[in-house]
């Protein structure tokens, strides 16, 4: 293991990009719990500042310091995207394994329930739960609730990689030597099905932040805890862009920014390195 | 190399499509085919109306009202003015006199003008009206229909320039449903609606307009409709003020707030009806020919209503005046004022909003008594009023804003209002020991021995500036030990509080006509009579649900004095005493309104050196700035 | 190829359950909905204007029985199912007494126009690039490249359609920035009104592009990694196939499928409409409807169109899977 992440430390120009741009951004994160602001307090500095040597990333139309505000916001919503993740993949992986390989009525029925998932708009589901939760709807209730909108897409896409393993030579070859359905599904499968979990993980975070923050435009927001779509929402109450207040808009969104391109290129050198093939030919470029 | 030549030769391809596509932008946002020196440009705060080609108007909810509707196309009796009036406040519009009541106001006589004729062609007679109300009594689900069948007992027209009404029960005010104040009762054409034989499902596209302007053309999916000027234009009432200087009038969706002081600065948009302070003080800085109500700060029109915090009265913890006063003095309306509208905001201490005529009908008569007003903290009696904070408003505001603040007290209390109440945190304490409540370790707990929580309700997204001064109020609360939340209920706040589903909420209960002192406009509904029972929807206005007996002594009187008695306004002066007494709602300011007009292709627009009526484009009366508006050059 | 036909009955047979179950769900959560559409036409009403407070209580029972609430939910529910199978959605309660599929007509061809065109090129031109940085990896442009698309798809989409909006409409100015087509130009098929939609179109098509490129590329490039490891590719680039041949014939054709299982239910999704779009750029669609809807406590319209919704990303989804064995052929349908 450590061999492995010194290859990938001095071999992989991405990834040593990707893990200063992540460390940033988790440094950040981390950083919120010394901030001398208490994260909902308003007109606690004078508002409308640029960047300066004593606000770093400038004040916001509400007298808040950008760069402590944005440190709660990164925070938050990468625990969001996190965990929206986290539980979409767990039931995508399930439910795409056993459907693809079984096959069937197994098949059928998961994916009738599936497609029941894929087929209901999620905007005015999602609209009318903040409507009925009102103020009970926490950000932990909404990440559960679109992780269960999440994993539907990515679990049919799961499921027709494994159909088409399920034919292969490999496959009949270990059913034959007498594995169980759980290890060939596990040992024999899964690595394949791995690299497109990781993109597919990219993708429903990227996904779920930008549900986030579109409900967030529109209004639907738990406005007391900050995240980047709240700090957006509040810019547009104020039109901070046309105000020229670009810092409160510009500083959330290169931060985001940097975590996925961040987390993108870790996840790529990472593959890179595993599959063999292009281990060989970046080692042998290097030296 | 096939592979790059190929991207290069997509490249091209696109490349040169969009150079194709491009042209100056100049053309894009504005009509074509409309001479722009003769076109005014409008907002519609409606935004994209749904169902663009429905212009029956009698209809509830069936489409838009303010794109251009009401305001050009139709018509009705009086109006009265929020500012002053092109030729004082009271304008017999359709009618040719005020209205007549006999002595126990049980029957009303209306006088109405001759030589007013629809647009095409049929001369405007007293018909009209009684078909606007027997259509709407005898199909209950229109829009007047509520209010004309509980007042209403029949209405006759005995000559065609007469009409006269006789009322189910005595009403002094029935008048002002006919009153434009914003929108009214609009009179709809007798020989169109005649041949239609469901009301209700009508479209009346095209519509025939009785006001100056008929319909040019308008769009399937909402975003724009265009007026134009009636060639027989002398044949409507507003021919009385001249004519009206833009030929063609359009109305306008033009999206989020960015977008709006955007096209103002690429001037494709002539009249914005609001943006955020933000956007206000951005247009002032960047525009040489943008032009608001105020010349300076505060900029914004202090529309005729007053934002409040509104105490559920019928919640246990808000049923004693001491709670409500101890959170009010709790409350720096400095820092209210500069989170909600950044400073740019007239305060009002008491529950008559701060704008039209009503500064120097009650705010200024009320000043002394003010003054001298005492609260009893049960330790000790205390003055709570300060009437210095307008002017400790513009201080603050002296320094970043320079010579756009006034120096003249009597400017800065127009622009700022005068006083409020003193940020007293102390007395506050007092006040709450003696309705019970106690403090355990930095909290507050209430007679109960539960926590204190306080839930601030407000709109978010749909009012920003109610949103942001909630947010405040939450936290100058949480500072001084009470467990305060917003809490935000985007689009359902009408039925929330209709239902009394809150602790409070920002908004307002209070809505006066402007320019006329009378306040049974709003006062009237909040007599005991209509307050409901928890739990039961409570109508219009007494969102506060309070109920008073000295308050019903007032509002009887009320309705038994005549409209412009000056007996009236010493019933309202009245009325604000016991309110500042007992402390239903907490008043914070007047709802300002930043309408920015652009001077570019029109000048003449209503200002406060020059206040003859009231700019916000959706508002009825707004069609008295088309007469005053000449082309600029 | 019965085994295929019967597979094709079973698949139908699915289809039309989601399609009901979908339905009721829409039905029961709008329901659930806090918000009472008579409520919200009475305050529209009465909020300007001066309205005696016993006056309301009559119009609220007028309005209850125009809108057809009356009678128990049951019935309710057993109507409205009633209406559907004849493709009778009702009045729309915000705009009574407009049918809520006139309302739907009128805003369906901008959002379906808009939203085809652009998530056909993101899908194009991602895959593109995609299939291109997965297998030529060494090439610095294509990383770059990557790099910049993946850059570009965190972007909140809000406020990538404001930047452009205010590069294109007020910095330099020549783009249109609001509306479907020039104003005061009347609606029918002459070049004119054509060109000026396009013209209205590219920046919210552009916007859309722009974030939707970012996911297919990824996508593509894994799936093309995954491919590249197979025998016959090493086999193929042994043979001194050239590599172009083997991107396009070998390994893009096997990679590309389970990417068309996402276009067609990205265009099956298109009937959600694009909110923030429709919102930035003025661009009449359902987006808007379905939210205005939703604020109204309009079930009708709510119910209309997210019924519109779910038979097209259904049917897209029935499609793909009917599409698919025929596409694969290592797929054997049991």
């Amino acid at each position: 293991m450590v061999v492995f992440l010194r290859d990938l430390l001095r071999y992989r120009a991405e990834f040593r990009i990707g893990l200063v741009l992540v460390a940033l951004v988790l440094l950040l994160s981390v950083l919120a719990s010394f901030s001398p602001y208490s994260p909902d307090s308003v007109y606690v500095v004078p508002p409308d500042l640029p960047p300066s040597l004593t606000y770093w990333f400038g004040t916001t139309s509400r007298g808040q310091d950008v760069f402590w505000q944005l440190s709660f916001a990164i925070r938050n919503t990468l625990l969001f995207g996190g965990t929206v993740a986290l539980v979409s993949r767990l039931v995508a992986l399930a439910v795409g394994l056993v459907s693809g390989y079984k096959g069937g009525w197994v098949d059928r029925a998961l994916m009738s329930v599936n497609d029941t998932f894929i087929v209901i708009p999620l905007l005015p589901i999602l609209v009318l739960f903040y409507f009925v939760m009102r103020d009970r709807i926490s950000w932990l209730m909404l990440a559960l609730i679109m992780a269960c909108f999440g994993w539907a897409y990515d679990a049919r896409l799961i499921r027709s990689v494994v159909m088409s393993l399920r034919q292969r030579e490999f496959t009949q070859t270990s059913l034959f030597s007498g594995m169980s359905t759980r290890q060939i599904l596990t040992e024999e499968h899964l690595p394949y099905v791995v690299p497109i979990l990781f993109s597919t993980t990219m993708n429903n975070m990227v996904w779920s932040i930008g549900l986030e923050v579109t409900l967030a435009v529109l209004g639907f927001t738990d406005i007391n805890t900050p995240t980047i779509g709240g700090m957006i929402y509040w810019a547009n109450q104020h039109t901070a862009m046309v105000a020229g207040i670009w810092w409160w808009i510009a500083f959330p969104t290169i931060a985001v920014i940097m975590a996925f391109i961040g987390l993108f290129l870790l996840a790529v050198s990472v593959n890179a390195q595993i599959d063999p093939r292009s281990r060989l030919w970046s080692s042998g470029e290097a030296t | 190399m096939r592979r790059i030549s190929a991207l290069l030769l997509a490249a091209c391809v696109l490349g040169s499509l969009l150079s194709a596509a491009v042209e100056p932008s100049h053309a894009q946002g504005i009509p074509q085919n409309i001479p722009r020196k003769d076109l005014l440009i409008l907002e519609n705060p409606e935004g994209t109306v749904k169902n663009a080609g429905w212009f029956n108007i009698w209809v509830i909810n069936a489409s838009s009202q303010s794109n251009g509707l009401q305001q050009v196309a139709l018509d009705t009796l009086w109006y009265i003015d929020p500012e002053s009036g092109l030729d004082g406040v009271w304008d017999n519009s359709l009618a040719a006199d005020k209205p007549q009541y006999n002595a126990d106001f049980t029957e009303m006589t209306a006088k109405l003008r001759s030589g007013i004729f629809w647009s095409d062609g049929v001369e405007f007679t007293a018909d009209d009206v009684v078909a606007t109300v027997m259509t709407q009594i005898m199909n209950p689900a229109m829009r007047f229909s509520a209010v004309l069948a509980s007042n209403v007992a029949s209405v006759e027209a005995p000559d065609p320039h007469t009409v006269v009404f006789k009322l189910k029960k005595p009403n002094s005010r029935f008048h002002t449903n006919f009153t434009v104040r914003w929108g009214a009762v609009w009179i709809l054409p007798k020989h169109v609606f005649d041949k239609v034989e469901d009301p209700v499902k009508f479209d009346f596209n095209k519509p025939v307009s009785l006001g100056a302007y008929v319909l040019h053309s308008y769009d399937p999916d909402g975003k724009w409709y265009i007026w134009q000027l009636r060639d027989d234009w002398q044949r409507t009432t507003l021919a009385r003020f001249g004519k009206p200087g833009p030929k063609y009038l359009a109305y306008v969706d033009p999206g989020p707030p960015d977008k709006r002081v955007i096209a103002q600065l690429n001037h494709e948009l002539d009249v914005i009806h609001d943006i955020a302070p933000e956007g206000m003080f951005a247009l002032a800085k960047q525009s040489k020919t943008t032009r608001a109500w105020f010349k300076g700060f505060p900029y914004g029109h202090p529309d005729p209503t007053l934002p409040a915090v509104i105490f559920n009265t019928q919640n246990e913890n808000f049923k004693n005046p001491d709670v409500r006063w101890a959170l009010a003095l709790l409350i720096d309306i400095k820092a209210v004022a500069m989170a909600a509208y950044r400073g740019a905001a007239t305060i009002s201490a008491i529950g008559v909003p701060p704008t039209g005529t009503h500064p120097a009908a009650y705010h200024a008569p009320l000043e002394d008594w003010l003054k001298s007003f005492e609260i009893d903290t049960g330790k000790r009696k205390i003055k709570p009023y300060d009437p210095t904070v307008g002017k400790q408003i513009a201080d603050m505001l002296r320094p970043s804003m320079g010579e756009q603040i006034p120096t003249d007290p009597a400017e800065i209390a127009k622009a700022f209002g005068r006083g409020w109440w003193k940020t007293d945190p102390v007395t506050a304490q007092e006040l709450l020991e003696k309705a019970g409540f106690s403090k355990r370790g930095g909290t507050w707990v209430t007679p109960d021995g539960k926590p204190f929580t306080v839930r601030v309700m407000v709109e978010g997204d749909l009012r920003p500036v109610m949103t942001r001064a909630g947010t405040m109020i939450v936290q100058l609360w949480k500072q001084a030990g009470i467990d305060a939340k917003i809490d935000v209920a985007q689009g359902t706040l009408p039925t929330r509080r209709a239902a009394g589903d809150f602790d409070t909420f920002i908004g307002w209960s209070v809505e006066t006509l402007g320019g006329h002192p009378d306040l049974s406009y709003f006062l009237d509904s909040w007599h005991s009579q209509f307050v409901a029972e928890p739990g039961k929807p409570q109508p219009l206005r007494n969102w506060q649900r309070w109920s008073s007996p000295a308050l019903d002594k007032i509002i009887e009187e009320i309705r038994t004095v005549g409209f412009d008695d000056p007996k009236s306004t010493e019933l309202g002066k009245d009325y604000v005493k016991l309110a500042v007494k007992e402390m239903p709602t907490i008043p914070l300011m007047a709802y300002n309104v930043f309408t920015a007009m652009d001077q570019t292709y029109w000048t003449g627009f209503p200002t406060a050196e020059n206040p003859y009526t009231n700019p916000v484009p959706n508002w009825g009366n707004s069609r008295y700035m088309f007469v005053r508006l000449k082309p600029a050059s | 190829m019965s085994g295929y036909a019967g597979y094709v009955g079973r698949r139908l047979a699915q289809f039309l359950l989601v399609v009901f179950i979908g339905i009721n769900i829409a039905y029961v959560v709008t329901h659930a909905s806090p918000i009472d559409p008579v409520e919200q036409s009475i305050s529209a009403v009465t909020s300007f204007g001066n309205t005696a407070p016993d006056a309301i209580d009559q119009m609220r029972n007028s309005l209850r029985e125009l809108y057809g609430l009356g009678g128990t939910p049951v019935q309710q529910y057993l109507t409205f199912w009633k209406r559907i199978l004849r493709a009778d959605f009702g009045p729309s309660l915000s705009a009574f007494p407009t049918p809520v599929g006139t309302l739907i007509e009128r805003a369906l061809p901008w959002t379906a126009g808009l939203l085809t065109v652009s998530t056909l090129i993101a899908w194009v031109l991602g895959n593109l690039l995609g299939g291109l940085a997965g297998y030529y990896r060494q090439s610095r442009g294509l990383k770059l490249m990557g790099v910049i698309a993946m850059g570009l798809h965190p972007i909140p989409y809000y406020i990538l359609a404001m930047l452009l909006l205010i590069l294109f409409g007020f910095i330099w100015p020549v783009l249109p920035i609001s509306g479907g087509a020039t104003m005061n130009l009347p609606q029918s098929l002459t070049p004119e009104f054509v060109w000026s939609v396009l013209q209205h179109a590219i920046l919210p098509a552009l916007s859309l592009i722009l974030i939707g490129v970012g996911s297919w590329f990824l996508g593509m490039r894994s799936l093309v990694s995954n491919v590249i490891a197979e025998d016959y590719v090493v086999y193929a680039e042994l043979a001194g196939v050239k590599s172009w041949r083997i991107l396009t014939s070998y390994v893009m054709r096997n990679a590309l499928v389970p990417q068309v299982t996402g276009l067609a239910m990205s265009l099956g999704g298109i009937f959600n409409g694009a909110v923030i779009t429709e919102k930035v750029f003025g661009y009449p669609g359902l987006g808007s409807l379905l939210v205005d809807a939703v604020y109204a406590g309009d079930y009708g319209l709510v119910l209309g169109v997210t019924t519109i919704s779910i038979l097209g990303v259904s049917v897209g989804v029935l499609a793909i899977d009917l599409l698919y064995p025929l596409l694969d052929p290592r797929v054997k349908v049991s």
